[in-house]
């Protein structure tokens, strides 16, 4: 039952708002069907907590600890995006991004974005609960699908050239995932009982995963991570993500960067499960470490010359969708465990630093340091404080929450003899940091100008307080219903 | 009426088609003109969907037919059809302008054949399936070989609509090993994979569309404003 409403809530919300001819009325419903999706995903979780996996349909759709957690997190980002988009888009309407388009009705734009954005969530959702590995790949390729438009929103020549790199390498990108899809259905081919709908299902595949042949296995590994590896941007695949993080609109960027990532790593996670029960964990693992310390390294040069901080945040999340990636690649119960709480900090952290950028993209007019004159903190003493706090914590200062995991990462590798691994983990964050730290405090405590201070915007500022507490919050202390499910998650992912 | 029991008759039928289905991916390869290529894609999706009906007619298996008929519906005639129309609306200069030329191309994709054979070979299982159902397995050579050519052009062209086609190429190999290996994945799957392949093809016509009205020019290798 959760899970149907959870699904077609947003599915539905989609057409509904594409149907609307007022703003209000599309504003309404997309908070109202994200309001309700969040709370759903929080049911789905205590469900979880309480009974174990959920399934429907057969389980055609199945929702164990990881799965509540991803829909969880994506659940969560919605809402919180949904809410910022309202004051972000009446901003962008006040300065005239919209002029000529017809005056009776809302612009087309503001329709597509708020038509798309819920197919999108709808898709993310529908990747983290479908069971069969068939439908988690339609749904995350029908998450590029409804996400391409949001991209372009602006239809300018970059945006254009966002979105097509972006939707074609993508493409690509998902051929592979689905050549990897198509060997591990293969794999299990010779069992009793693959004929049927059930075969491609990750939970029977899981269950017989020492029968399944290693050789095809491997294979369907290597494709799986190059496709869903570009999907969530790992080096050398990454080159779209600076593009469509800086092109579009902040609150689907936002998405983009947190809950889709999250939905792309889980795919991986899936395929890394079967293939370390099936050949053991050195070969997937080897695997990731390569590609997680690649995007680490790739990720340092781009944020230390970066001009615009937009994209020095999409080369950010290239950085982290490594460090993640190597938290996988480490494995065992520690690296899993660091891996679901990087997760978990991760998307609140950075869905913050996109909406703080986005604010102080608004007020200033660019996205460049340069042109940025004064010192945020002085014309927007709100979003400055928080977006310094934020950057603070990506980068894994304590007091915060990713520290903690970082650390914990770090201690995965050396106890599991990944010195290089580890070694390498440290230089590159120290590159980061320094980088971080050099644009984005100069940024924000430069001098005083002549720029007016910036008035209080209900909607903006409200989800980036919102945001911000909770960022706070779960660096010092985290629900216990909320650190289950992440221990719930690690072990479908290390095995009990 | 013989012959149509005979699954020695069909396998022998499956590989014909199989082989033409690969020589129509190198005309690709070497076709300069546009429409011609939405067209030899056009047949080369009909002869894929004659592979599944043949399979499916020889295994009896209903859900590859329907998967035949999607095939033959989709890919045989709707997509073609948009892309068609597409390219007459955008009245783009009609040519492909690879970036390697054709013979050297050509070459090329004849290397990127033999790299599938060899890799078709190491991970055939001829124990997994045994009898009439083992009809099609020399198919995977061909769908790994057209999965690799596909790349290989989308690599080398540098024409927006171009890059759809290889795009769709490269899907039909993926087509033909899904089933070549296991006849098809389940049919609630390949139906959400034909939607998206048809939404796809929509999204990026839209895009290719809106390329052309704002640069003039299908050229993406003219978008380079975004860097660092």
């Amino acid at each position: 039952m959760i899970l149907a409403a959870l699904l077609l809530i947003p599915l539905a919300a989609g057409p509904i708002s594409f149907c609307l001819r007022k703003r209000a009325h599309m504003e309404a419903a997309n908070l109202a069907a994200f309001g309700a999706t969040f709370l759903l995903a929080i049911a789905l979780a205590l469900e979880v907590l309480r009974t174990g996996a959920v399934s429907l349909c057969d389980g055609f759709f199945r929702a164990d600890h990881l799965s509540a957690l991803v829909a969880l997190l994506t659940a969560s980002v919605a809402l919180v995006c949904a809410a910022y988009a309202v004051g972000y888009l009446r901003q962008d309407e006040r300065d005239g991004v919209f002029d000529g388009d017809d005056e009776s009705a809302a612009s087309p734009k503001i329709r597509n974005y708020y038509a798309l954005t819920p197919l999108f969530v709808f898709s993310m959702l529908l990747m983290s609960l479908a069971n069969n590995l068939g439908v988690m790949w339609a749904a995350i390729e029908a998450t590029t699908l409804a996400s391409v438009f949001l991209v372009t929103f602006y239809g300018k020549v970059t945006s254009l050239e966002a979105a097509w790199k972006y939707a074609i390498i993508g493409g690509v990108g998902l051929s592979m995932a689905m050549f990897g899809t198509i060997l591990a259905y293969y794999s299990g081919h010779h069992l009793a009982g693959s004929d049927t709908l059930a075969g491609l299902n990750w939970s029977f595949l899981a269950e017989r995963a020492g029968q399944l042949d290693k050789t095809t296995m491997r294979l369907a590994f290597i494709l799986a991570l190059l496709g869903y590896g570009t999907k969530a941007g790992l080096a050398p695949m990454h080159t779209w993500k600076p593009d469509a993080y800086s092109e579009a609109p902040v609150p689907a960027a936002a998405i983009l960067s947190s809950a889709m990532l999250n939905c792309a790593l889980y795919g991986l996670v899936r395929f890394y499960v079967l293939t370390s029960r099936s050949v053991g964990a050195e070969f997937p693992g080897g695997l990731l470490l390569l590609f997680g310390v690649l995007s680490m390294g790739i990720s340092v040069p781009f944020v230390l010359v970066q001009k615009n901080f937009r994209r020095l945040l999409a080369y950010h999340t290239i950085d982290h969708a490594g460090i993640m990636v190597t938290a996988l690649g480490i494995g065992g119960k520690v690296g899993a465990l660091a891996l679901m709480l990087h997760m978990t900090f991760h998307t609140v952290a950075k869905s913050l630093l996109f909406l703080c950028a986005g604010n102080v993209s608004q007020h200033f007019h660019t996205s460049l340091f340069d042109k940025v004159k004064c010192g945020v903190i002085r014309s927007m003493p709100v979003t400055g404080t928080v977006f310094l706090m934020a950057m603070m914590a990506i980068v894994g200062m304590p007091p915060f929450s990713l520290f903690q995991s970082e650390f914990l990462i770090l201690q995965a590798a050396f106890d599991g003899g990944h010195y290089t691994a580890g070694a390498l983990f440290i230089l590159f964050g120290t590159g980061i940091f320094a980088g971080a730290v050099m644009h984005v405090g100069g940024m924000v405590l430069g001098p005083p100008g002549e720029h007016p201070v910036a008035s209080w915007h209900p909607w903006r500022d409200g989800s980036v307080l919102a945001l911000a507490a909770v960022l706070v919050v779960i660096g010092f202390w985290l629900p216990a219903p909320l650190l289950e499910l992440i221990r719930g998650a690690a072990r479908v992912v290390a095995g009990e | 009426m013989q012959l149509l029991q005979n699954p020695e008759f069909g396998d022998k039928i499956v590989t014909l088609m199989a082989a033409l289905v690969l020589v129509l991916q190198i005309a690709m390869v070497g076709q300069r003109w546009i429409v011609t290529n939405i067209r030899i894609f056009g047949a080369q999706s009909f002869l894929l969907a004659a592979i599944a009906g043949t399979i499916a007619w020889y295994n009896s298996a209903p859900h590859v037919f329907i998967a035949a008929v999607l095939t033959l519906l989709v890919k045989a005639i709707l997509v073609p059809v948009l892309l068609e129309r597409l390219v007459d609306r955008i009245e783009i200069r009609r040519e492909i302008e690879p970036i390697v030329n054709v013979p050297v191309s050509v070459l090329i994709s004849g290397a990127l054949t033999l790299i599938g054979y060899i890799v078709a070979e190491s991970f055939y299982r001829p124990e997994y399936t045994s009898g009439p159902a083992s009809m099609g397995h020399n198919t995977l050579a061909v769908a790994i070989s057209l999965f690799l050519i596909g790349f290989y052009m989308m690599i080398n062209r540098r024409k927006a609509l171009t890059q759809v086609l290889a795009l769709l190429s490269l899907e039909n190999g993926l087509f033909l090993a899904a089933i070549s290996l296991t006849y098809g994945m389940p049919l609630i799957v390949e139906l959400g994979v034909f939607f998206d392949v048809l939404v796809a093809v929509m999204v990026l016509g839209i895009l290719v569309y809106r390329i052309q009205e704002t640069v003039e020019s299908l050229d993406v290798s003219k978008l380079r404003k975004l860097r660092g």
